[in-house]
């Protein structure tokens, strides 16, 4: 029973983050219709951008090995800026990889494969400047207190369910994300602008709203998301290479067709139900884990493919 | 010449490979069908093959290329057994829906292939035997069977069946208002698609020595439908002009070292901006294609 | 007994009802007008008939079969044939590859015998040459045939989707607004067309259509809709005359 409740905690944990990653691909979606394939690629940069803020130094064997930053900046300074940095990069990529064919016109299969010709270059230049090493934020990263005590019991002395504390501050630090973005989406004017572009480029152009300008926020906040979740991740692990957010950005599409694609509350809903369905895995089948996800998506796709909250769609005739 | 094919002989043939992976999803396509699942399909062919000659035909020197075909034969059947059965529910799906559909596939045999004993685990299966004594051998076989599938795609296109399959593409809608079977024509596409993958994969599983999870995994899959889509999506000439150009590319690009996967994203990239149509521009084969000898009566 | 039979059949859509509890029956030979004000339920019936769209409920029977939950392709192979209100040609293939495909049901060519080429494949695909031909002659398109159908002209496009529904060799041909986007020669030229085809094809005529004149001179029977209801629903002079009709065209209170 507590090991029970030990896996739903940690479901949660992992599920807040897989949520918010998942919004920024459920963003870029419900705008321009098109699948952002580097997407993972932007979270992994998210990591090692935070990494070097923090004043960490390379391990990797690249053409930058032994570099490091002359000044280490505190934690929630660097994941911030980290993210940016990635909300940048992202906002990059809408320039040369998704501008030129959108305004062409052009089939969105095609902006697929420039986002993942996108992806290619991130990945293959940081194996080209860092090296394939993994790289490991120091255990200090959450303060000093949590590092002297990196589990935790939240139950009680007879009935413990025991913790690791960076998950408890990771589901922390993902819920007040999550909230700060569904404020900003529901109750802001950019975050209305970009509802109504989602809902129809035209009509909101015409109501004088600028889709261009909009697009680019939109990529700023998903690349932000993306660098943000994946340093979060990578303090929990530790940043496997340049391939970390490979599999990551797979599980995210898992993630927001599970939910509904393009809708908000369904990337976070499925976030949720991902992290919860791998964490209730059986020990004896943790092998088969990273299989979940993909099940979940096969699943939905066959029964629900609008996912647990879209509308269903009628065809026109 | 001698010393071109020695030093070129492995990758002539990988070209090959990947110019008939580049049909096996090209052939959905035809149908409308957006498929990433050949690299699933074609990991099942590997693994086939793997078994099969290491464990099952015990054979010393040279592999058989009777059983090498053997091999080939029930890599395609199993392949399109498999391809019908995740065909019939996952084909009512369009566009993206139906590629994230297939990408599912692919991540879930993959992961099952990690974790069986009989594909060897995440260390694969190795010491698969060899039919011929160099790479160049297998040409004799990759080499006609490539113009075979090239034959077998080119006389299709102008058939009953491939223009249903063009019609699906067209517009599903109206096609089955015309009296086509859309799922009929759909899972048969697929499968046929499958069953080429299965195949290839059978074959590069003995060329490759080795067989393992990486050969099925996502990257192949976009890999392959690369090669569709920078070699030209509505012609057969397409995929393999694109397969082979994609394959040779990372070796042409060999002097550039390390930096080459980064030219090669920004090719990618490139292509698929500046290059829509693909390298093999349907126009000129479109005209062709629709002026046959008239009929008159 | 009448060749297609409709009764009773309703399709909602979320709230809206489109078609509304709905009964006639189109007897063999006769051209049967459909018309109503827009958003009447008419397109909606037709996609009902062709299966396009399953019915929320009623049946439709066809020579006496219930046909009623048949996909649209079973429903093209028992000779029911249409045409779309917003053309859905095959717009990047030629007018002649259009026709072609509609012989797909007349024919039956596997995927082996159509690759090698085998006698009678070949036998079978002169055949469809020749047809595909002969109805391009037809609807005048000759001339046309390997331009892609979606540079054709509208009025072109309009015929070559006539044609390609013909090529199915149907027993009843489904117009949907034919003279939409024509002129009133074009108009005059389309009604003497649709005339003949009846004729030449042994053909049942249903269609939807806007302009009133058209369809009055056109049709033995005329259906009326509005919001899904069949108001009325007999000859020409008798619908012109109903004052429900009238109601639903010019909005008069009564």
């Amino acid at each position: 029973m507590d090991l029970l409740l030990q896996s739903l905690v940690n479901g949660l944990s992992i599920g807040s983050v897989y949520a918010i990653f998942a919004l920024g691909y459920t963003l870029v979606f419900s705008i321009l219709g098109i699948i952002n394939f580097a997407h993972g690629a932007v979270f992994t940069l998210g990591a090692y951008f935070t990494y070097f803020l923090i004043g960490g130094q390379n391990n990797g064997t690249g053409l930058l090995a032994g570099a490091q930053l002359p000044f280490g900046l505190p934690f929630p300074v660097a994941i911030i800026l980290g993210g940016a940095l990635a909300g940048l990069v992202s906002v990059g990529l809408e320039r040369v990889a998704f501008r030129p064919l959108r305004a062409r016109g052009a089939d969105p299969l095609l902006a697929l494969v420039s986002s993942l010709g996108a992806g290619l270059v991130i990945v293959n230049l940081v194996q080209y400047l860092i090296g394939a090493e993994i790289l490991s934020y120091p255990t200090n990263v959450y303060g000093h207190w949590a590092e002297q005590h990196p589990s935790l019991n939240l139950g009680t002395a007879s009935f413990p369910i025991q913790i690791r504390t960076v998950q408890v501050i990771i589901f922390g630090v993902s819920l007040v994300i999550l909230l700060a973005l569904l404020y900003l989406i529901n109750r802001t004017k950019m975050g209305k602008a970009m509802q109504a572009v989602a809902e129809n480029p035209t009509t909101a152009s015409l109501l004088g709203v600028s889709t261009d300008r909009v697009i680019l926020f939109t990529f700023l906040l998903s690349g932000l998301l993306a660098g943000i979740s994946g340093t979060l991740v990578a303090t929990s692990f530790s940043i496997s290479g340049p391939y970390f957010g490979l599999a990551y950005g797979l599980k995210g599409l898992a993630v927001i067709v599970l939910g509904g694609l393009g809708d908000i509350g369904g990337a976070v809903l499925g976030g949720f139900v991902l992290g919860l369905a791998e964490a209730l895995v059986p020990g004896e089948y943790t092998a088969y884990k990273d299989a979940v996800a993909f099940l979940l998506l096969f699943l939905i796709l066959m029964l629900r493919p609008q996912g647990l909250l879209g509308r269903r769609l009628i065809q026109k005739v | 010449m001698e010393a071109f094919f020695q030093t070129y002989g492995f990758l002539l043939v990988y070209m090959c490979l990947q110019a008939l992976l580049g049909l096996s999803t090209y052939l959905p396509l035809m149908a409308g069908q957006l498929s990433l699942a050949s690299s699933g399909f074609y990991a099942i062919g590997g693994y086939v093959a793997a078994i099969l000659s290491t464990q099952v035909f015990h054979t010393s020197g040279a592999y058989p290329i009777g059983y090498l075909l053997l091999e080939t034969l029930l890599a395609g059947l199993l392949s399109g057994v498999v391809a019908v059965v995740v065909g019939i529910p996952a084909l009512r799906l369009r566009g993206i829906y139906l590629a994230l559909a297939t990408i599912a596939m692919v991540e879930i045999l993959r992961v099952v292939s990690l974790n069986l004993s009989i594909t060897g685990g995440a260390v694969g299966i190795f010491g698969i035997a060899q039919p011929f004594s160099s790479p160049l051998g297998y040409m004799w076989l990759v080499g006609p069977l490539l113009l075979l599938v090239m034959f077998f795609a080119y006389r299709l296109e102008g058939s009953r069946i491939g223009r249903a399959f063009i019609a699906l593409r067209e517009d599903e809608l109206a096609a089955d208002a015309m009296g086509i079977n859309p799922t009929y024509h759909k899972v048969l596409a697929f499968a046929l698609g499958a069953m080429l993958a299965g195949v290839v994969g059978a074959i590069s599983a003995h060329f490759l020595n080795t067989w393992n999870a990486r050969q099925g995994t996502f990257d192949v899959s976009i890999a392959v439908l690369a090669y569709v889509l920078i070699g030209g999506s509505r012609s057969f000439a397409g995929p393999v002009l694109g397969g082979m150009v994609l394959t040779a590319l990372p070796e042409v690009l060999r002097p550039l070292k390390d930096l080459r996967f980064i030219v090669d994203g920004l090719l990618l990239m490139l292509a698929a901006i500046y290059l829509p149509q693909g390298l093999a521009n349907p126009n000129w084969l479109a005209r062709r294609k629709t002026a046959p000898v008239r009929e008159k009566t | 007994m009448s060749l297609l039979e409709v009764s009773h059949m309703s399709r909602r859509f979320g709230g809206l009802v489109a078609v509304n509890d709905v009964s006639l029956s189109v007897q063999e030979g006769e051209i049967f007008g459909l018309i109503g004000p827009n958003g009447a339920g008419k397109t909606t019936l037709f996609n009902l008939i062709t299966g396009l769209t399953s019915p929320s409920s009623g049946n439709l029977h066809y020579q006496g079969q219930d046909i009623t939950r048949l996909p649209p392709f079973r429903i093209a192979a028992l000779g029911l044939a249409r045409t779309f209100q917003n053309i859905r040609l095959f717009g990047n293939l030629s007018a002649l590859e259009n026709i072609r495909i509609a012989h797909h049901i007349h024919t039956k060519t596997g995927v082996w015998a159509g690759v090698l080429g085998l006698p009678a494949a070949r036998a079978e695909q002169v055949g469809v040459e020749r047809q595909a031909w002969a109805l391009l002659e037809r609807v005048g398109l000759q001339g046309r045939a390997f331009e892609r159908a979606k540079n054709l002209s509208y009025g072109d496009q309009r015929r070559l989707e006539i044609a390609r529904a013909l090529a199915l060799r149907p027993k009843v041909l489904l117009l949907d607004e034919p003279a939409a986007g024509m002129n009133s020669a074009e108009k005059a030229t389309l009604s003497g067309f649709i005339r003949q085809v009846r004729g030449e094809f042994g053909l049942t005529i249903i269609l939807i259509e806007h302009h009133v004149p058209l369809v009055m001179g056109l049709c033995d029977r005329i259906a009326v809709l509005n919001f899904g209801q069949m108001i009325a629903l007999g000859s020409p002079q008798k619908v012109a005359n109903d004052p429900a009709v009238i109601e639903a065209y010019l909005g008069v209170e009564t």
